[in-house]
């Protein structure tokens, strides 16, 4: 249950934002007039914590290609674990999905920084890469 | 054994504050076990033990977690026991149990025994509890080493024939939730596809909505499957949910060394971190 988009279409890539990292980082990417693929539809979360695999399993099973959840570095965590709490989760979440048929690469994890716009700009552009690269493959 | 087992529960009934023990009692086919709760002393020789009892009576302790109770409880059980004593489910003070060792069950169907070993329990490395009050059965020889070799023929097929394997499987699914019922590690007092503000699972019987039911209840079992195999046993349509937890299984195995239900102590794998830890993202 993860029918992909479109060969024609751009991938559509759904973006779990924390609100005090990576949101800031895109936004930063945004008055720094930083091009980043429009795959990208981002959803703002408090912490990458509060990214509840059901809410990836919900986006695979509606047609992403690929989910990126992105945070603060680890130990920069503004709740201060909330970001280790997920490397767990998501190493877990990303390999069940794998055993499910949900290629591995189709789900990130990324951690960008409030001043990394540019680097935010790179992982999207990466991202989509990989996920048009794994399409041309599948 | 079973006649130990009735003597204990006599025993227990007859000189203690007891609401209940908890074991099976003969079926009314003649054949196969079922749940029994044995509220008096003489009821307590209607208990059995034998290579039929297979199922999970854990689960009855969440219900009856205010009262004093015994449970006759296999390895597995005691697995759940441990599950439920280290998630605060229950208190250890008001359980007395009474391990049974396990040779495993075997394949009970409609009215026929089987000679062979129900598969969950070909696979199973646990022959004796791992908590208990009182022993009946001679403890035996553990493997050591646990194998996953069920999950090979997964492993070995490409996403794509994984994904179309898994979308037959959960295309059957009629979300009767019988799984999570029988599940001893599900005892939330209210499930996430039973919420509907926020509705996380839309409530259709359709493949995207079984899909992530299935990934979801999974995952809710990570680390914290004990392998008695019920959500299977129970499911009418015959989804091999058993891949998917044991596949959890091995993950947690391989990246934080841990295996469910052995203590209940050590913390859980998702509710504790090692700052510098790799684990190969």
């Amino acid at each position: 249950m993860s029918q992909k988009s479109p060969l024609s279409q751009e991938p559509r890539i759904v973006g779990f934002l924390c609100n005090w990292c990576s949101y800031a980082g895109a936004d930063m990417a945004g008055t720094s007039r930083i091009c980043y693929p429009a795959s990208i539809r981002i959803i703002r979360v408090p912490c990458s914590g509060r990214v509840d695999p059901i809410l990836v399993a919900k986006a695979f099973a509606m047609g992403a290609d690929g989910v990126l959840i992105s945070g603060c570095h680890p130990g920069d965590c503004h709740y201060v674990q909330g970001n280790y709490f997920t490397r767990r989760r998501f190493a877990v979440l990303r390999s069940l999905l794998d055993f499910l048929g949900i290629e591995k690469e189709r789900l990130r994890l990324e951690w960008v920084s409030a001043t990394e716009g540019q680097r935010f700009a790179q992982v999207v552009a990466d991202f989509r890469d990989q996920l048009l690269q794994l399409r041309g493959a599948g | 054994m079973e006649e130990l087992v009735r003597q204990k529960a006599r025993e227990l009934l007859s000189t203690r504050q007891l609401e209940c023990v908890i074991g099976w009692e003969r079926a009314s086919d003649g054949l196969t076990s079922r749940p029994f709760f044995a509220y008096t002393p003489e009821e307590a020789d209607r208990l059995i033990y034998d290579q039929t009892c297979v199922n999970s009576l854990a689960k009855f302790l969440v219900d009856k977690r205010n009262k004093n109770t015994a449970i006759v409880a296999k390895p597995c059980d005691t697995r759940a026991i441990n599950l439920l004593l280290l998630e605060k489910q229950i208190k250890r003070e008001r359980v007395y149990i009474i391990g049974v060792t396990c040779a495993g069950m075997r394949e009970v169907s409609f009215g026929y025994m089987g000679e062979k070993l129900q598969a969950k329990c070909l696979l199973c490395p646990q022959h004796n509890p791992v908590v208990y009050d009182f022993l009946v059965g001679e403890p035996v020889a553990e493997e050591a080493v646990r194998s996953y070799e069920d999950l090979a023929e997964i492993d070995a097929r490409t996403h794509q024939e994984r994904e179309a394997f898994w979308q037959e499987h959960f295309n059957r699914c009629i979300r009767c939730y019988a799984c999570r019922q029988a599940c001893p590690g599900c005892y939330c007092q209210q499930c996430f596809v039973d919420q509907l503000d926020p509705q996380w699972v839309g409530i259709r019987i359709a493949p995207q909505e079984n899909h992530q039911w299935n990934t979801v209840r999974a995952f809710h079992l990570m680390g914290r499957c004990i392998e008695c195999g019920e959500c299977q046993r129970v499911c009418p349509v015959k989804i091999p949910m058993m891949l998917l937890n044991r596949h959890l299984l091995r993950e947690v195995e391989s990246k934080f060394s841990f295996q469910p239900g052995l203590s209940p102590e050590t913390p859980p794998p998702l509710a504790t971190f090692k700052p510098d830890e790799d684990l190969g993202i």
